[in-house]
This record gives C-alpha cells, structure tokens and sequence, in this order.
C-alpha cells in the first residue's frame, strides 16, 4: 500500500477503531457489570437463556467476540491490496493454528468428531483450514497421513513423533507457535511498507512475550533442559535476540532469568515473583507498546497490525470477564486472570 | 424458447415414512428443485432427517476414501431402485466403517513403505557421500571413549535452531549434506552415547539416526548390498501390499458396489434438505417443478406413494420471481453455447433468455472477422476428428467452421489466397471502407435489438417505468436512434434534420429529467449525476457502434496476415516458400483463430449483455439420481 489515499483511509479507520480499547476504568466497568448487563452490551443475550448448556454458551461468547475482531479486520483490509494485505491476513491465521493444534490434540487423545468441532473457532474462509476433512478421519494415522499431503506436513511429523513416543505435546506446541512466527516474519520481509521495522517491531514484542513465558514454563516449571527449553522457542524476537535467548536458557531460577533480559524488561519485570506475575506485567508491557507504535508508526499498515494485536488481547480479557461472571468465579479470581494492563489513558489517540 | 421455461411451485404432503420414497420418485424425474426457504416452522418444527444425514455424510466420505484406495468403479444397473431408509443406510456405514479400517491400513503400510524408501535413498547417499571421506567411520558408531557422537537427518528449517540448542550442552552440529526436506548432520560431543542428555531435544527435533554398517570401511559394497537387501524387501513388502489391495478390492466387490448403490439412492433424501419439514407423521416438502412436468410428477406419485399425499401448484408470485430458478432446455445443438451464456451469468426467471440469438450473431460474426474456406475446413475437420474430446462442444465448432467457410466463399479467400476463388460477395481488401460500413450497420442492428430486448425484459418484468426511461430503456433507444438520424442527416445531405434533431433533444430531456428525479441528494448534486449520467448514456452508444468496427477490421486483417505471409514465402526458394505458406497459416489459424474467438465474446457480453441481460438469476438445481 503505497497511496496516500489509503493511508489516510487506515489511519483514520485505525483512530476510529483504537476509541475501542481497554481504559482501566473501562475494566473496571466491565467487571462491575453483572452477567445480564454483560450479555446486553456485547449483543450476547443468549448466554443469559437457561436452554444453553454452560460449554455452548462459552463458545457463543468466544465466537461473537472473534466475529466482531474479524469484522474490524475486513474493514481495515479494504484500502490494502498484494503482500501488504497478505501480511495483514496472515496475522488471523492464529486462530486456524489453534484450530489444528485443537484438531490433533483431540485426535491424539480420541475425542469425537463433535467434540472436537465444538471446540473449533468459526473461522472466514479465507483463512479457514479444510477442517471437514481432517476431522472425517477416523483415527490419528489417517489425519496425519492428510496432513502430511498438505502445507503442514512439518506439523505432521512432529504430531507423528508424539502419537508414536507417546510423549508430551510440547514440541508439537512449539513447531506451530514457530511456524506462525516464521510465517509472519516472512510476510514482514516481503510487505511493501514505508516502515519495516515498525512491522519488525510489532512481532519481535510479540515474540519475546512469547519466548519470556515458555523459557520460564519450561525451566521451572517443566524442568526441561536447557537446549530442549532452547530448541522449543523462537530465535527471532525483538529485544531478546538468539545470543541472549541462549545465554537466559542456560540459566536457573526466576530471579536469574530476569535479571538477565535486556532493558526494559529487566526493570518491568523487576520485582515478579511468579510467572502469573511475569504474565501481567508483561501484558501491560506488550500492550503499551503496541499502543506506542499505533500512535506514532509512520505507516499505517504497523498501526493497522498494533491495533489489531492490542484489540486481539483486550478481547481475551473481555472473555475472561464475562465468562468468569457466567462460571459464577470469586472476583478475586477474575482479577487474577485479568491483568489490569490497559493503558492509564487511551484518549487523545493520535494515529 | 426464448425464456426459461414457465414453473410452478409446488408442495407436496406426504406421511413421513414416504419421504424417502417421494424423493426418489422425484430424484428420478429430474424435474424437481427444493427450496430450502423456511416455512411452516410453527406448524412443522422439524427438519426431517439429522441422523440420517449424518450416517449418509459418513458413509459417503468413507466409500469415497475406500474407492480412492481400491480400483472400483460403480456399476449399478443390477440393483434395484428402491428407497433406503435408516437402519439400511446404518448397516452399510458400518460395513463401510470396517472397510475403512483395513483400506486405512493398506494405506499406513503403504506410507511406511514409502518412509522406508526414502530412508534407504537417504542412507544410501549419505553412505556415498562417507566413502570419499578419509576418516574411520567405525569412529562414528557410538561411544569413543570420552567422544559421544551421532549421525543422522533432522528437518532442513530445523537445523540452525538445534546446533545452537546443543551448543547449551557443549555438542557441535556438523550438517554435511542436503536432501529436499531434511539435512544429514553428524553431532560430537563430550559424553557417553548410553547415558547421553541428548535424546530428548534430539527426539523433539524429529532427529533421524542413520544405521551405519560397520563394515563400510572395510567392505564398501557389502554395504550397498545390504541396503539394496533392504530396498528388495521393501519392494517384495509393496508388492504383498498391492496384491492384498487388489484380493481384498475382489472379495468385497459385491458389498461395496452394493454400499455405493444405498449411498447413491439416500442421497435426494438427504439434498432435500431444508425443503422438506415434519411434525410427528405428517411431512410437507416444498420446490420448483417446471409447468410442463407437473402431470408426469403428479402421475408418478400416484403410481408409485402407496400412502395417500397431498400436492398443491401454484405460480410465482412477483416477490418470488428473483427465488425462482430458471430451467433452460436446449437442444444438443444449443449446449456450448448455452453453456457460454451460463459462464456470464444465469437468466432470471422471465428473463428473455438470449441463447439464440447468442448462438447466432456468435457464428455470423466468427464468420465475418475470420472468413477463409481453407481455414474454416481445417476447424471443421479438427472438431469431427476431436468430436470425443469436445463433447457437447463439438456443435460449435462445427458451426464456427461452417461460418468460417460460408464468409470464405463470400470473400473469395482460401488459406489466405484471394485470388484461386471467385469473391461471391466481396474480397474485404478491395473495399475496407465499404466493410467498416458494414459492420457500423450490423452494430447498430445488434445494439437495437438488445436494447429491444431490454425493453421487452422490464416489461415482462411488469416494470413499466423501467421499460420506458432504465438505461437502455426506449427512450434510451429513441435517444440512440435521433443520435444516428441526426449523424446520418448530417453526413448525407450536410446539414441536420430537423425531426431526428427534435428527438434527440427530447430524449435528452427526457433521460435528463428522469435521472434528477431518481436521486435522492441536494438539487446540487442532482444536476451534476444526472448530467453526468445522460453524458455517459451517449457516449455508452456511440463507443459500443464504434466497437463493432472490429468486426470488419478482423476481416481485413486476416487477408493482411496472408498478404505478410506470402511476401515472405515469396522471399523464399520453393521448398522454403510452402514451408512458409504452411507455417504462416497455422499461425493465423492458431492465433488470429483465438483473437476473434475471444474478441466476439467480448462484443457479446460487454456490448449486447450487459445491455440487457441480468444474468443473476438461478440456476434449476433438481434432485437426481
């Protein structure tokens, strides 16, 4: 996208939309608000009817909410055209890797065909997996000889590697998260983009909060090694490049760790003494700087990205918000899953 | 014959046992569309048919993977025509669930078969690539002492990430050759292979140990024979394999060919989908059967429903006109270009379908921009002797052969020579101005005629109005005509007629008039969409004649080219000269053939449909069988 014209159009569609995200005070109403005003102001009445199983109703909150993110998403596509809107598709193309994680985990421990279409996001068609047919498969072999036919036969060999070692499916997580990734790096490179490194910018946040949570899962809580922690992250970020990925591999303890990760996320995670910890005030990291680069990108296809990013995360607090309410959870435990890491201040958003 | 064909809807009530039996009966017919809008869902609450349709969807996707492993083809003529009903359709998914198993363990064994090639091509060139190495490969094996190493492939995107991911552990990563997915590595380090801290990110990587044979160093090619042992058995392995496909695919012949039949007959119960609904007993279905299959419908339930039912027919109703499907019936004749006509779009249902007079301009032009007797005759030819591969498409090209051949007599012209005929009308080059008049006439009667037929499409549309001031409506035409009369008037006798003048302000006026009021903007923005809107209406007239200037300009064109080709085959001894005729006029043939082929496509969809023709109606979808 090169056009003023369609700058100005995505700038201006991004200002509009950014009105949109998460104020803590914006949080904090949600959170006051009981199920029914919940269900009334994101158009979810039928979570509030008793017909609906508890399970059916989560399903109907995750899908409206990722419908209203795609609606936001066609919008903002519509000025771009080639590799540009290529990246910017690219980026939804999670949620279809969640889908075929949720696919073969449900394959791999023999979950019905239903049972695993439940738990599948209705996703556009342009971004759609052909799910019908993986999930006609009649037994694990058969879906990953499928697999193997397609773009993912990577996945497939790992997925292979941990039906028949019986193993965990952590290498499995990790060679989707990093085909993602890669992808989106890919897309990044060959955007026609006035500034790259903006775009550079945004997913190297992305894949640093990535790797900071999985090397820490992995060390501590797993006890995996350090080259097997290594090997199941992703050597590409931002601030944490591969020498440091290495060196923070090789290291023991949280504290450590932290200590160890370049400035500033040495200081903001500074004083955690836990990975839900570590979590939140990442997140509230992630999404101020998402919000920085939204505002002041030169480009509006990293503004365009930034929102769509921060939004995607705004969401899935906004699920955790309305589906603790419909679970009946202690707030306490709704705060605990909702970091409160919105901006102090969204007004004034200057993209 | 010049619409689709006239169609009723109609809804037939049956008991719900008899549902099957009814869509079959109709399936048989096909002559009967659903339609799946919603109705009666008070009265009828249920969509018949959901576990059925999940056992039909099942056993489908089953028989289809079945027959993709099995050599089978479906001969059904032996069995008989009846309805399926559930518990048969459930006793032949099961069949066909069991049927799967073993053909899904056919096609694993045949997945490992080809692993296992892969590895011996793999080990084999990794092999080769050890031989021309000076170093002890029995160093290579295992444990040395204090040296722990390993060889083996691991995925090609794999490889930077694992050496840094075993650069924690003290090992060095060494790749030394490349396949197409995976890269050969040999991993040192200091340790011990039994009690190595290794092996789970090696398992992660997906890391492939290569087994070399110990005798490598001493006996090279015993290791190439045991490997070539090695493909044998897997070649003797693939070949049981093949040989159980084909043993198991005789012995249940019969039961499959039995399945496919069940399969194929639940399936217009289950394309009835939404169309049909229930409640308790009593089932309704709803669709489109066209006027003239009404009394074979009707007669065919009676005969063949044991249990009473109840139809009921009416006509469209003007709101449902744009729901309607539009059933087109044409001769075999018709079809390619029926099928072209499709390709723009379908008729909506009381549109004037323009098949005919598609098929007939398509052909007078083809023949007009591309006239040769020679090269009509070899189109002709290749489609007789291609008539096979060309199915239904065979009917034009013969046409567009025909055509090419009747202008090629008319032009006097054959394989670009002009002169070995007599011109039975006239030879284009002779005359061009006199073939550019042609062609402005034959545009002008083309644009005419559809904006006729535009006319008469809102009328039957009962869109008076639309009739009279649409675009292309008659005081569009009128427009176009006191633009011609007043051009002409002009042109013949210098100055301008008075009542063609009149007309054209008039319309002018007219059209100006009607598109102010149409909007719904400021006085402001009116005046300019309307002027420029009338604007675009003349020159959308003018433009559109002007194009079918072409058709003449091929026609000159083509005796161009052959006048281009026989200057250079003159330029030529003899044998050079008729290799040149010849090439020059495969190269009209192929190319110039092509270029008219497409340019008369374009004047028939851009200048004569989009005038008139919709195009978004429905395609007539019945059940079948």
């Amino acid at each position: 996208m090169s056009s003023l014209r369609d700058q100005a159009y995505l700038k201006t569609r991004v200002g509009i939309f950014a009105g949109r995200l998460l104020t803590p005070e914006s949080v904090e109403r949600y959170k006051s608000m009981s199920l029914n005003q919940l269900a009334e102001a994101f158009d979810l009445l039928p979570i509030i009817e008793e017909t609906l199983e508890p399970r059916q109703k989560s399903r109907l909150i995750e899908q409206a909410l990722l419908h209203r993110m795609m609606s936001e998403l066609s919008v903002l596509l519509r000025p771009l055209s080639g590799r540009t809107r290529g990246l910017m598709l690219y980026w939804p193309r999670k949620f279809e890797l969640y889908n075929l994680k949720t696919l073969i985990r449900g394959k791999l421990n023999d979950l019905g065909m239903e049972e695993i279409r439940d738990n599948l996001h209705d996703l556009p068609e342009n971004i759609r997996l052909p799910h019908e047919s993986l999930l006609q498969a009649e037994n694990v072999l058969e879906m990953l000889r499928q697999l193997d036919q397609g773009p993912y036969a990577m996945i497939a060999r790992q997925a292979r590697h941990v039906y028949e070692e019986q193993n965990e499916s952590f290498s499995l997580d990790a060679a989707i998260d990093r085909l993602y990734y890669t992808g989106m790096l890919r897309h990044i490179n060959m955007a026609n983009s006035i500034d790259k490194r903006g775009l550079h910018k945004v997913i190297g946040i992305m894949i640093d909060r990535q790797n900071i949570l999985w090397l820490l899962r992995y060390r501590l809580v797993y006890r995996f090694s350090p080259s097997e922690a290594y090997y199941l992250l992703i050597s590409a970020g931002g601030r944490i490049q591969r020498d440091t990925l290495m060196e923070l591999a090789n290291l023991e303890g949280l504290q450590a760790i932290i200590g160890h990760l370049p400035a500033p996320l040495r200081q903001i995670l500074g004083e955690a003494n836990n990975i839900t910890q570590v979590r939140q005030r990442l997140d509230h990291h992630v999404s101020d700087e998402l919000q920085k680069l939204m505002r002041h990108s030169q480009d509006a296809v990293v503004s365009a990205l930034s929102y769509m990013i921060a939004r995607d995360m705004d969401l899935m607090r906004l699920y955790a918000i309305i589906q603790g309410k419909l679970l009946q959870m202690d707030p306490a435990l709704i705060d605990q899953a909702i970091p409160d890491n919105a901006l102090t201040d969204s007004s004034g958003v200057n993209v | 014959m010049f619409s689709p064909l006239p169609i009723k809807h109609i809804s037939l009530q049956v008991l719900t046992d008899d549902l099957p039996s009814a869509s079959l009966i109709l399936a048989e017919l096909s002559c009967f569309s659903p339609d799946p809008r919603p109705y009666a869902e008070q009265a009828l609450p249920e969509v018949p048919g959901h576990s059925f349709r999940h056992l039909y969807n099942q056993a489908r996707t089953r028989l289809e993977k079945i027959v993709s492993q099995v050599d089978f083809e479906l001969t059904s003529d032996n069995h008989e025509a009846g309805p399926i009903n559930e518990e048969e359709l459930e006793r032949v998914n099961e069949w066909l669930g069991t049927a799967w198993e073993t053909c899904s363990g056919f096609e694993e064994a045949s997945r490992i078969h080809l692993e296992e090639r892969r590895n011996i091509d793999q080990l084999e060139s990794s092999l080769a690539n050890f031989r021309n190495l000076n170093i002890d490969l029995g160093q290579l094996q295992g444990s040395a002492g204090f040296l722990e190493t390993h060889i083996g492939m691991v995925p090609r995107s794999q490889v930077n990430q694992l050496s840094d991911a075993l650069g924690l552990d003290g090992y060095l990563l060494f790749p030394f050759m490349e396949s197409e997915s995976d890269t050969h590595v040999v991993i040192v380090g200091a340790g011990d292979r039994e009690t190595s801290k290794l092996k789970p990110v090696l398992d992660t990587a997906g890391f492939r140990a290569l087994d070399i044979p110990p005798e490598l160093q001493a006996e090279p090619e015993a290791a190439k024979t045991q490997l070539d042992q090695r493909r044998d058995a897997v070649e003797v392995e693939s070949q049981k394999l093949a040989e159980a496909i084909h043993a198991w695919g005789k012995v249940s012949r019969q039961e499959l060919e039995q399945a496919a039949h069940t399969v194929h007959l639940a399936t217009p119960y289950v394309a009835l989908g939404e169309a049909a609904r229930h409640r308790g007993d009593l089932s309704r279905l709803q669709g489109w059967v066209p006027n003239e299959d009404i009394a074979l419908v009707e007669r065919s339930l009676h005969e063949k429903l044991s249990n009473p039912f109840v139809i009921e027919t009416r006509d469209p109703t003007p709101d449902e006109r744009p729901l309607v499907p539009s059933v087109m019936r044409h001769n075999r004749l018709l079809s390619p270009f029926s099928a072209l006509v499709t390709q723009y779009g379908v008729p909506r249902y009381g549109e004037v379908n323009p098949t005919h007079l598609f098929a007939l301009t398509y052909i007078l032009m083809f023949g007009m921009m591309f006239g040769d007797v020679g090269h009509g005759a070899v189109i002709l030819g290749a489609t007789l002797l291609l008539r096979r591969k060309l199915g239904t498409f065979t009917a034009f090209g013969i046409a567009a052969g025909l055509s090419s051949i009747l202008f090629g007599f008319l032009y006097g012209s054959i394989f670009g020579y002009e002169h070995v005929l007599h011109a039975l009308w006239i030879a284009p080059l002779t005359n061009p101005l006199y073939m550019l008049t042609v062609a402005l006439l034959w545009g002008i009667g083309f644009i005419t005629i559809v904006t006729l037929l535009n006319i008469i499409n809102h009328l039957l549309q009962g869109d008076r109005l639309g009739a009279l001031f649409a675009d292309n409506g008659l005081l569009s035409l009128l427009l176009y005509l006191g633009l011609l009369g007043t051009g002409y008037s002009f042109y013949s006798t210098g100055s301008i007629s008075g009542f063609w003048a009149t007309l054209t302000i008039l319309t002018l006026i007219g059209i100006f008039a009607h598109k102010l009021i149409e909007q719904e903007a400021s006085i402001g923005e009116r005046i300019l969409v309307a002027f420029i809107e009338t604007f675009e209406a003349i020159t959308g007239y003018v433009s559109n004649t002007l194009s079918f200037l072409r058709v003449a300009a091929f026609s000159l064109n083509h005796v161009a080219l052959a006048i281009a080709v026989f200057t250079l085959a003159n330029m030529m001894g003899d044998t050079g000269h008729w290799i040149t005729v010849v090439l020059g006029n495969v190269f009209i043939l192929v190319l110039e053939g092509l270029i008219v082929a497409i340019q008369v496509l374009r004047l028939e969809f851009y200048e004569g449909f989009s005038r008139f023709y919709s195009g978004d109606g429905k395609a007539f979808k019945p059940l079948t069988l």
